[in-house]
């Protein structure tokens, strides 16, 4: 079992690129930590770091308290899961799970015992004879983790592993690379850029961009607390909505204004924003969180013009222009606006999210 | 493929039976003229179909090694036609023995270098990778005549002259750079999380290499293979320079020699090319399979 630790770790590749900047990060033994971003943000380049792929170019990285930085990949007790599953194309689906344990000088018993009780928990005991070229792309996934599985790791390593699945079978995966680390007690990280894949499977997720974390947080603290304009139009579908415009005092409270529209926050979102009274801010609503106007209060209401409405199935997306921006939001069904009509759609003002314009930090929860 | 046309498709049968008959003509009358007499071969029209075959031709070969052939003696080899047996016949054998040799250590020695430095070249990055693939595939443009002097210098100064290692060094100096692109290209084309896949699972670089990569670059070490031994086995230029005495002739030096002898015996020369070409032919039917899956690199993803 183990703990890994990151201390002040940089990544610099020798065409000059630098992948990481200082990161600090300690994963928790079992934890399972999700490493999320864009492309190119540094998230696979810290993987293959912990797996001993990619050298550490400053810094420390720790497997509890040793040091890992020069010991290569087949010292060290990881197991990694690839988005492209890589099985070795000329050996059986056996073959291919038992190389692991074979290369680590098991006996042959034991490493029957271990393929065959993976690949029946894996539902794949049928394909052992079969070559990886004669599998579907779920099968292949599958064979993949039953590779990763039957070593047993200290730390489980997932590279994007269900971005070739088709959308079906990445739902049921995912439950299943849930109950797979429950049952192995095991230390996980995996990387994605599926905010969905983080939010459900994650204890913490990391959120990273440019080679510099973001955030680290439960995917509640994720998603409700973004510390930055970043973090938060990262997760969230449709996005997050920024409207920009002023904050301004009167006797009703701390009001927030852009033509005409005038919110007025919470009394504590205001105490929290007084130093900002008079100046730009960007105000962060999340597309969920509006609802028919029904009623509610003037200062507690957005209203625009319908641009489109796109249903779908479950929910309907509204588009909404309001004071020249687009803003996106998700309404139940029973919501009848039609295109071109004019909307007033009422806000849940303890959700906002409140940006600084200049350095896009939160600034309810700084 | 498209569905072709009636037409198309006897014209297509009638092209590659053309290029066909244009690529196999020139290796036909040699096997052919290989099994005629002298008179035969020399009559007006020729004859592609032996008249009279005869393996007189071989016998002559074989037992050219126990005989010395001198002016005298000349004609008693092929003593059905008349015909006449050069007086370098019995090097045919050991310099046949020597190709051998070469070609061999050729291959081998050029797998051991050319394979990790290929992988090295495909997987590893490092500080000036794709300038060394350029600088190595640039020697090649160098046609090997401009090299024949410092080569001849530098084999004379290692006192290698006259000695089957001058070639085996010099023929590796021509063939790695090609090796190692090819291999380097093939290795390219096999996904890095191949490498890194197995890495993870236990395997050291050179474990990597021989118990993952090997297995699925099984057609283009074959291509390699082939292309190192044909170029040894017929390299003539440097082997003219390198050798003067039997002891370390190749193959082709000796059978170019019978043009300059006291007679020519187009028989004899057309039989000693017969054997020369066996072992290239040997070893592409038994790689054919192979050879046409090498040609299609890259298709073996995982």
């Amino acid at each position: 079992m183990a703990r890994i630790q990151f201390e002040s770790v940089r990544k610099q590749y020798p065409n000059g690129y630098t992948a990481l900047e200082n990161l600090n990060l300690e994963i928790a033994d079992k934890e399972f930590l999700v490493l999320l971003g864009p492309s190119g943000c540094g998230k696979s380049t810290t993987l293959n770091m912990i797996a001993g792929l990619e050298d550490v170019t400053d810094g420390n990285l720790r497997f509890d308290t040793e040091v890992m930085n020069t010991v290569p990949p087949h010292k060290r007790d990881v197991a990694m899961v690839f988005q492209s599953y890589a099985l070795y194309p000329h050996k059986t689906v056996y073959d291919n799970i038992a190389f692991g344990l074979k290369m680590r000088k098991f006996a042959k018993a034991e490493i029957d015992r271990r393929v065959r009780d993976a690949a029946r928990r894996l539902e794949i005991e049928p394909l052992l004879e079969r070559r990886p070229d004669q599998l579907s792309g779920g099968q292949r996934q599958r064979v993949a983790l039953g590779r990763a599985m039957v070593r047993q790791p200290q730390v489980f390593l997932m590279d994007e592993p269900l971005s070739n699945l088709d959308a079906a079978l990445r739902i049921s995966m995912r439950a299943e690379i849930k109950q797979l680390h429950q049952a192995m007690q095991t230390t996980f990280v995996y990387v994605t850029h599926d905010q969905a894949e983080a939010l459900t499977l994650a204890d913490r997720i990391v959120v990273m961009r440019g080679g510099v974390v973001q955030q680290i947080g439960s995917p509640d603290a994720i998603y409700e607390r973004p510390s930055n304009m970043f973090v938060a139009s990262f997760l969230g579908n449709p996005p997050i909505n920024f409207l920009k415009g002023r904050l301004g005092q009167t006797p009703s409270g701390l009001v927030f204004r852009n033509g005409s529209t005038a919110l007025t926050l919470p009394p504590q979102a205001a105490q929290k924003l007084a130093f900002y009274d008079g100046r730009e801010v960007v105000l962060g609503i999340r597309a969920e969180d509006v609802a028919e106007e029904g009623g509610a209060a003037g200062d507690a209401c957005l209203s625009g013009r319908i641009l489109s409405v796109l249903p779908v199935g479950s929910d309907q997306f509204l588009e909404l222009e309001v004071a020249e921006a687009k803003l996106f939001f998700r309404v139940g069904k029973e919501c009848r606006y039609r295109e071109g009509e004019q909307a007033r759609l009422a806000i849940n003002l303890n959700r906002l999210h409140v940006f600084d314009p200049d350095t896009t930090d939160n600034l309810l929860w700084a | 493929m498209n569905k072709l046309i009636p037409g198309q498709r006897a014209l297509l049968f009638i092209g590659s039976l053309l290029f066909s008959l244009y690529v196999l003509a020139p290796i036909g009358w040699l096997v052919s003229s290989s099994l005629q007499s002298e008179a035969e071969i020399t009559s007006v029209p020729p004859h592609w179909v032996p008249e009279a075959p005869t393996a007189q031709n071989f016998r002559a070969i074989f037992q050219a090694t126990d005989e010395k052939v001198t002016y005298e003696t000349r004609k008693q080899g092929d003593t059905a036609t008349g015909g006449f047996i050069p007086s370098t016949a019995a090097n045919l054998l050991p310099s046949m023995k020597n190709s051998f040799i070469v070609a061999l250590a050729v291959v081998v020695l050029n797998l051991l270098v050319s394979v990790p430095a290929a992988y090295a070249l495909a997987k590893i990055r490092f500080i000036g990778r794709t300038t060394s693939i350029y600088f190595m595939l640039s020697t090649r443009v160098i046609p090997d005549i401009a090299l024949v002097v410092p080569f001849f210098l530098f084999v004379q100064k290692l006192g290698l002259m006259d000695n089957l290692l001058s070639l085996v060094i010099t023929y590796l100096a021509i063939t790695v750079p090609f090796s190692v692109f090819i291999l380097t290209g093939y290795f390219e084309s096999l996904p890095d999380e191949l490498d890194k896949a197995a890495r993870v699972d236990g395997c050291s670089r050179l474990q990597t290499l021989v118990l993952v990569f090997l297995p699925l670059a099984l057609p283009s070490l074959v291509a390699v293979v082939l292309f190192t031994f044909l170029t040894s086995w017929n390299e003539f230029l440097l082997a003219l320079m390198f050798t003067q005495t039997p002891a370390s002739q190749t193959m082709p030096i000796v059978v170019a020699s019978f043009t300059s002898d006291f007679n020519i015996s187009f028989s004899f020369i057309n039989a000693a090319g017969v054997l020369a070409i066996v072992p290239p032919v040997l070893i592409a039917i038994v790689f054919e399979r192979y050879i046409v899956s090498g040609l299609t690199a890259g298709a073996v993803k995982g």
